[in-house]
């Protein structure tokens, strides 16, 4: 089964097998390998993308579902040389330890302050609860997020004036 | 990609992913296919299920792109649900909120923002897990489903339903096609909480519904479910009549946890032993009425 999807910003076509999951096209056939496959039964969050415009485990979507969907995975976050707002601030906070969860968590980061761009603790607390770290402790994760919240919002307001 | 799902890719492999666009395709491929072919919706069961051996699945009825089967309505006095509508788009409604906000705050609690983005309701119902943390929520609400096949529809309470852990009422040629909740004119107030060892990503150790509807002061319906309890999540009819026609005074809300600890039958399990789920089933009893009261006398409708 061929499936058209858009990855990125950028058209793809790709054989696809009912077997397959997003997962597996994202990493295997087309190299996007930050997304990350950690359980591989939607509990850890690190193969977290989004789906038009949702945030979605990729090990859980058939290769057919992502037939004409609009997917950005960590690789479509950064303008050339200039990092995402978000991937800045995980930098700024010590906020990435061994880094294997960080691609989904700045998904489901960038899932939340495209649906609500200041958010308060508990907010992004529950927006990043579908992900895990082994790591970090998570503190400083939830610090990032609300930093990346406070760069876009001062860019915003910067370019109304 | 998993080793184990590594395929050579034919033309063939797809004669029997059926992505269908409509009802009356998908009901025309169940009634052709019967129990020899795999439904799914949002898949986030499915998949976990049949983890590393989906290659081994023959047959596919993707419903995910059937238009007809999402919708959320009110008419007259019910609410009609799609069973393709997310716990996300659940969660989030406007209308649910205010009409049900039981079902709203259930499908809140369902795994992950990942998952409630994918998950469907009538996956969770289809899916019949004990621990499903909507059903308790439907079962309570008096929920109907409306089953389907290629010549005919009936409709079943939700408390006939759920027959075994993971087993329904569903015939081989039959699919869930709406979900009816009855909404009643009497002033409600309800209560749903789940039991776990965390807040996100948690199967229920136990999940309780209650809902109360009051007439001049005294309760004229109730509604009491569980989930995680039994074989089945299970709707408590006789702890409920212990309470009609009563004011919240008039109940002693101890004896009624009682009386819901005595009608459980839980097991020991990774997520909680038997007597620990009796204890917490019969102490959530006695927390929802009290959470009913105090909002009560608070004017608050808000859950």
């Amino acid at each position: 089964m061929q499936i058209k999807f858009k990855v990125n910003g950028e058209a793809r076509e790709i054989e696809v097998t009912p077997f397959h999951r997003l997962l597996d096209l994202l990493r295997e056939d087309l190299g996007l390998t930050g997304v990350k496959e950690g359980c591989g039964k939607g509990e850890c969050g690190a193969c977290s993308v989004i789906m038009n415009g949702r945030l979605i485990p990729s090990c859980l979507v058939p290769a057919p579902q992502a037939d004409g969907a609009e997917i950005i995975t960590i690789e479509g976050l950064a303008e050339g040389n200039s990092l995402h707002p978000l991937q800045e601030a995980f930098i700024e906070t010590g906020a990435v330890q061994c880094g294997f969860c960080i691609p989904g968590m700045i998904m489901a980061g960038k899932n939340l302050l495209d649906e609500n761009p200041s958010p308060n603790e508990k907010e992004v607390r529950t927006a990043l609860s579908g992900n895990i770290c082994r790591c970090t402790g998570y503190t400083k994760i939830i610090e990032a997020v609300m930093l990346a919240a406070d760069k876009m919002d001062s860019k915003g307001s910067g370019s109304d004036e | 990609m998993k080793q184990e799902n590594k395929q050579t890719i034919s033309g063939r492999d797809f004669e029997k992913y059926f992505q269908v666009k409509n009802l009356k395709k998908a009901l025309e491929i169940k009634a052709k296919y019967e129990d020899q072919i795999l439904l799914i919706a949002g898949a986030t069961d499915v998949l976990v299920e049949n983890y590393e051996k989906l290659h081994e699945i023959k047959n596919w009825l993707d419903l995910s792109r059937v238009k007809e089967l999402k919708f959320l309505e009110v008419k007259e006095d019910k609410l009609i649900l799609g069973p393709l509508m997310t716990h996300y788009e659940l969660k989030n409604s406007q209308r649910l909120k205010q009409k049900l906000p039981l079902l709203a705050k259930a499908a809140a609690a369902v795994g992950s923002p990942q998952i409630r983005a994918k998950g469907t309701i009538g996956g969770n119902i289809c899916t019949s897990s004990p621990a499903g943390d909507t059903l308790s929520a439907l079962l309570a609400l008096d929920a109907s489903f409306k089953l389907q096949s290629k010549i005919d529809s009936r409709l079943v309470k939700a408390e006939d339903f759920f027959l075994a852990p993971k087993r329904n009422g569903l015939k081989d040629n039959e699919l869930l096609t709406q979900i009816e909740i009855p909404l009643y004119p009497e002033e409600s107030l309800s209560f749903w909480a789940k039991i776990g060892r965390r807040k996100a990503l948690v199967i229920s150790t136990l999940n309780l519904a209650l809902v109360l509807y009051f007439e001049q002061g005294l309760i004229k319906r109730a509604g009491v479910a569980v989930g995680s309890a039994a074989p089945t999540p299970i709707r408590l009819r006789e702890v409920e009549e212990l309470m009609l026609g009563k004011s919240l005074a008039e109940l002693n809300y101890r004896e009624l946890g009682e009386e819901v600890k005595k009608r459980v039958s839980p097991i020991d399990d990774i997520r909680g032993t038997k007597e620990y789920r009796e204890n917490v089933v019969r102490d959530t009893m006695v927390n929802a009425l009290k959470s009913i009261e105090k909002r009560r006398e608070g004017g608050k409708n808000a859950d």
